[in-house]
């Protein structure tokens, strides 16, 4: 704790914390223009200065740390002066455009002008060319631009795609794409989020709406399991064009929260129906025969619990074989560790310094993940080891150590970095022989990871404070995934490592934990609900029975962070539901949400009604979107499998694995984001496999048939290709081991 | 007409305004007869009828022929909207920024922009309710490009309770402003006289 005073009033600030951070939580306004709290300090726009009794020049509070009684001061005519002349520099030339700028509004450099009553220019400079440049889905207008270098630093320092500098030039200055003429990266979006002023834009939505029309509804992204915070904005269209409800962008909290190109461009998949009563009978009894209920996990906790509750009325079976994994695969990690839910979050991962990532591509599985990542490499210099039998190029920034596997081998190479991280760890006597008698040699010799990698890795994380696991979603329907949550259960508890398990779907955990699954039979007379079945009830046009999208309705869902988060209803839905379809069965509840009170509280849920669950970042970042779910004690009641013989992925093998941004069947029906369903491979792939670069495919596994076409790509190494799921519909993909041996056929080029 | 001394309320001898000298009223049956029979024969009907037949022999009508005539209106009058051009390119002066839409106090205007191909917001659909607009004239003085302004066209009788102008019938067509017959009004939203001598020059170091 560090006393100081800040115009003469007594302050206190943590170890760390700048002058800037500790004034803002104690109330006191210190004007910026370049600040972002999640990044380190920009300071360039050099609005914060504030005066110190140590020295007579001007300090930059939002990079100074206090020093025990020192004496800030904000607000004298000096500092007044200062900052005045700052904002009449912004001004210089700033093209008069707020009358068509879709900053204009909410615009920082409008808001400051305004604050220092800058009415006239006092200064002059040459204006120079600039040209607008379009960037795909960004534009960037150079004229806008004020040079804050708030982009450039939270695509280095959060996303990681490093994509965007500063071309300095004096007057001349501007954003560019860095290393490349024109701009290649994920296209999160992010920099047109932090952008002050107009100049970086989304260009669907440039010139379409001004903030003020928009109405933001808060709600949580249903793209991947990281359950980020975004806002839609809601406009009608005019009368002419229908005078209809429309989402016209995706903002989000940039100060604290950050969001992925799916996200933010992905936000049309929103469906509309009238209420067809024929339709609904029919559902109706398509639910009443059926013998089982398939769904997908990208619904609500409150359908979730229909469901169950329709289950427990009608003596129907539930299937949702993605849910299955990750439920069996929590309950063996519980039988070990006595908790019903890992340790790990988000938080937890950006705040490492060490972080192990085993099985799963993991930064266009879950963005989120991927700039947490990022952001403890950028921040705290994680060491950052990536176990995968493909590299990404995506990580290729932040691994520090990347470890290659054979595909399938994922139980191997989990026990020998248990027995690694455990080495000098205070086992029982019964775990320390399971780990002596690993055959090391078979399993190295089969993973293909050999022993050097993992001294490596311990001599890296010999002296991390603060380390991860990340187990991804390969693991999940790994035929062994059990005795690897086991494993990983070990590691946690003994090697102090904290874990996150990272699920497909934004509501794969909630769903575990609401429903009983059965096993999928692919019996007859399965009502799909978002899946398939004899009778489909989907959000999706060609459903038989159309339901909202996840846009459009309200209720909650259980992120990776075992954290309940809600979302609300962007564009209104006309038909039925399936509350209404409940309802029409037998249950009584008038809303969807009045099911949010009654989430199972033997599994961690609390009693609280969904309007009295928060959806927002608090002024200094405080998290109130939902509540945490209850960690549980659960007995501990399992025991270490034997090793079982690595199965061998020879041949043809496929990895079922999505471009960037794109997740599952609803990110495939949004307008921006890029579609590409092309089969990836490399060289090496196209000489095995016998096809060419444009070849049509006939891609055959398991006795699904599909059509692709394959795209030599150099980026990739090795003998495995990657194909996309996004365009199957509802996604059944994600319910098999994401390697696969598959029979290719060229049917033509 | 001189409307000074109606001004002073206070009844006098001086003032303009006098006591009508009103009869009593009759309250008798027998004196309400007399009062009939008295109107009925006095042939004070036929006085009316030769006033107008004088007027008409005359020629000298002072009636609007209205809808075939209409009176002119001032140029302050709030009536239905019209989106003006600019007089020198003929391009819309709407730049779609939006004040209209946010000052409406009744709702009404709504408006779909886009970026067009010259990378220029460009307005694609305008629409006034008729049925919710007050004629408050606020979307008039707000607009900076005095895009929007109140016309001269006052009939809004309509089939339909809400009743919309849409883009193409508020915008000047291109012959008419050809022609010459797009009218700038001095009155409400436009420029204030003498704006040039209170505007500050940007300084230029070139």
């Amino acid at each position: 704790m560090i006393n100081f005073t800040i115009n003469n009033q007594p302050v206190t600030a943590t170890k760390g914390e700048t002058i800037l951070q500790a004034a803002r939580k104690a109330g006191f306004y210190i004007p910026t223009m370049c600040y972002l709290e999640k990044t380190t300090p920009c300071a360039s726009c050099r609005l914060c200065v504030v005066e110190v009794n140590t020295t007579d020049s001007l300090v930059l509070s939002c990079q100074t740390q206090p020093t025990q009684g020192l004496e800030v001061t904000l607000d004298s005519e000096r500092l007044q002066r200062e900052r005045t002349n700052i904002m009449r520099m912004y001004d210089v030339n700033h093209p008069l455009e707020c009358g068509v700028c879709d900053k204009s509004g909410a615009c920082d450099l409008q808001n400051k002008t305004l604050e220092f009553n800058i009415d006239s220019q006092h200064f002059t400079a040459k204006e120079q060319p600039r040209k607008t440049e379009r960037w795909g889905l960004i534009n960037y207008d150079p004229s806008l631009c004020i040079l804050c270098e708030k982009c450039v630093h939270v695509c280095n320092e959060i996303i990681g795609d490093d994509a965007i500098t500063l071309q300095f030039g004096g007057y001349k200055s501007a954003v560019i794409p860095k290393n490349s003429d024109k701009l290649d990266c994920t296209f999160c979006g992010e920099c047109i989020a932090v952008c002050p002023v107009g100049a970086l834009v989304s260009s669907d939505f440039q010139y379409q709406a001004n903030t003020w029309e928009l109405s933001p509804v808060p709600a949580t992204c249903a793209h991947c399991s990281a359950g980020c915070s975004l806002t839609y904005e809601v406009k009608h269209t005019s009368i002419a064009t229908g005078n209809e409800e429309r989402i016209y962008r995706v903002t989000n909290n940039f100060e604290y929260a950050t969001l992925c190109g799916a996200g933010r461009f992905g936000f049309d998949y929103d469906v509309q129906a009238s209420k067809d009563t024929v339709a609904f009978e029919k559902a109706v009894s398509a639910l009443r025969n059926a013998k089982a209920i398939r769904f997908s996990s990208i619904i609500t906790n409150e359908e979730a619990l229909i469901l169950q509750n329709l289950k427990e009325k009608l003596g129907l079976k539930l299937f949702n074989e993605e849910a299955r994994a990750y439920q069996m695969f929590m309950q063996a990690y519980a039988s070990i560790s006595g908790k019903s839910a890992s340790s790990g979050t988000l938080d937890a991962i950006a705040q490492s310094d060490a972080i192990i990532v085993l099985g799963g591509r993991i930064a266009t599985d879950n963005p989120g993940v991927r700039y947490a990542m990022t952001t403890a490499a950028r921040h705290n210099g994680a060491k950052i080891i990536y176990m995968h039998p493909l590299e990404d190029t995506l990580l290729q920034n932040v691994v520090t150590q990347f470890v290659k596997y054979e595909a399938g081998s994922e139980e191997g190479v989990m026990a020998m970095l248990a027995k690694t991280l455990l080495a000098d760890a205070d086992l029982s006597d019964e775990i320390r022989e399971f780990f002596n008698e690993l055959d090391e040699g078979y399993l190295c010799a089969e993973s293909n990871a050999g022993d050097e990698e993992f001294a490596r890795i311990e001599k890296s994380l010999r002296r991390m404070k603060r380390k991860t696991l990340i187990i991804g979603s390969d693991v999940l329907t790994h035929e062994r995934a059990q005795n690897i949550a086991r494993l990983a259960a070990l590691v946690e508890a003994y090697a102090d490592f904290s874990l996150v398990i990272v699920p497909v779907n934004v509501n794969t955990v909630g769903v575990s934990l609401v429903c009983d699954l059965d096993q999928d039979e692919n019996s007859a007379e399965v009502v799909g609900y978002n899946a398939n079945g004899d009778f489909v009830i989907g959000a999706m046009c060609e459903s038989d029975l159309t339901v909202p999208a996840m846009n459009g309705q309200e209720g909650t869902v259980v992120s990776m962070n075992h954290q309940l988060l809600p979302t609300n209803v962007a564009i209104g839905f006309e038909g039925y539901c399936l509350n209404d379809l409940a309802n029409a069965l037998g249950l009584r509840r008038l809303n969807t949400i009045d099911y949010t009170a009654q989430l199972p509280k033997t599994k961690g849920f609390k009693a609280i009604a969904f309007d009295k669950v928060g959806n927002f970042y608090g002024a200094l970042g405080e998290d109130n979107r939902g509540y945490r779910l209850e960690t549980l004690d659960v007995p501990v009641n399992g025991a270490l499998e034997e090793i079982a013989e690595l199965p061998e992925f020879n041949g043809t093998v496929v990895y079922r694995c999505n471009p960037v941004n794109q997740f599952n069947i609803y990110t495939a029906h949004t307008t921006q984001l890029e579609r590409d369903a092309a089969l990836r491979g490399s060289a090496q792939f196209a000489a095995a496999a016998r096809i060419g670069n444009g070849d049509r495919v006939e891609v055959q596994s398991n006795g699904n048939i599909e059509m692709r076409t394959f795209v030599l790509d150099e980026s990739l190494k090795g003998t495995i290709a990657l194909s996309p799921t996004f365009d199957e519909k509802f996604g059944a993909m994600n319910e098999r081991y994401r390697f696969e041996k598959i029979k290719i056929m060229r049917v033509g080029s | 007409m001189h409307v000074e001394p109606f001004t002073d309320r206070n009844v006098s001898e001086q003032s303009a305004y006098y006591y009508v000298d009103i009869e009593e009223y009759p309250v008798t049956g027998w004196d309400k007869f007399k009062q009939v029979v008295k109107r009925s024969l006095k042939g004070e009907l036929f006085i009316g009828l030769w006033i107008v037949m004088r007027e008409m022999i005359k020629f000298d009508i002072h009636t609007v022929k209205y809808p075939m005539e209409k009176l002119p209106i001032g140029p302050r009058y709030r009536a239905v909207h019209k989106l003006l051009r600019l007089w020198e390119s003929g391009f819309e002066r709407c730049i779609g920024c939006g004040l209209c839409e946010k000052i409406c106090i009744s709702d009404c205007i709504r408006m779909d922009t886009r970026i067009d191909e010259n990378s220029r917001k460009e307005v694609t659909e305008y629409s006034i309710n008729l049925g919710r607009c007050i004629f408050c004239g606020y979307c008039a003085e707000v607009c900076p490009e005095l895009a929007i302004v109140h016309g001269e066209r006052y009939e809004n009788a309509s089939q339909q309770r809400a009743h919309f102008v849409i883009k193409d019938d508020m915008l000047t067509p291109l012959d008419l402003l050809v022609s010459g017959q797009q009218k700038d009004y001095p009155g409400f939203g436009s420029i204030t006289p003498h704006e040039d001598e209170r505007v500050a020059k940007t300084p230029l170091a070139y």
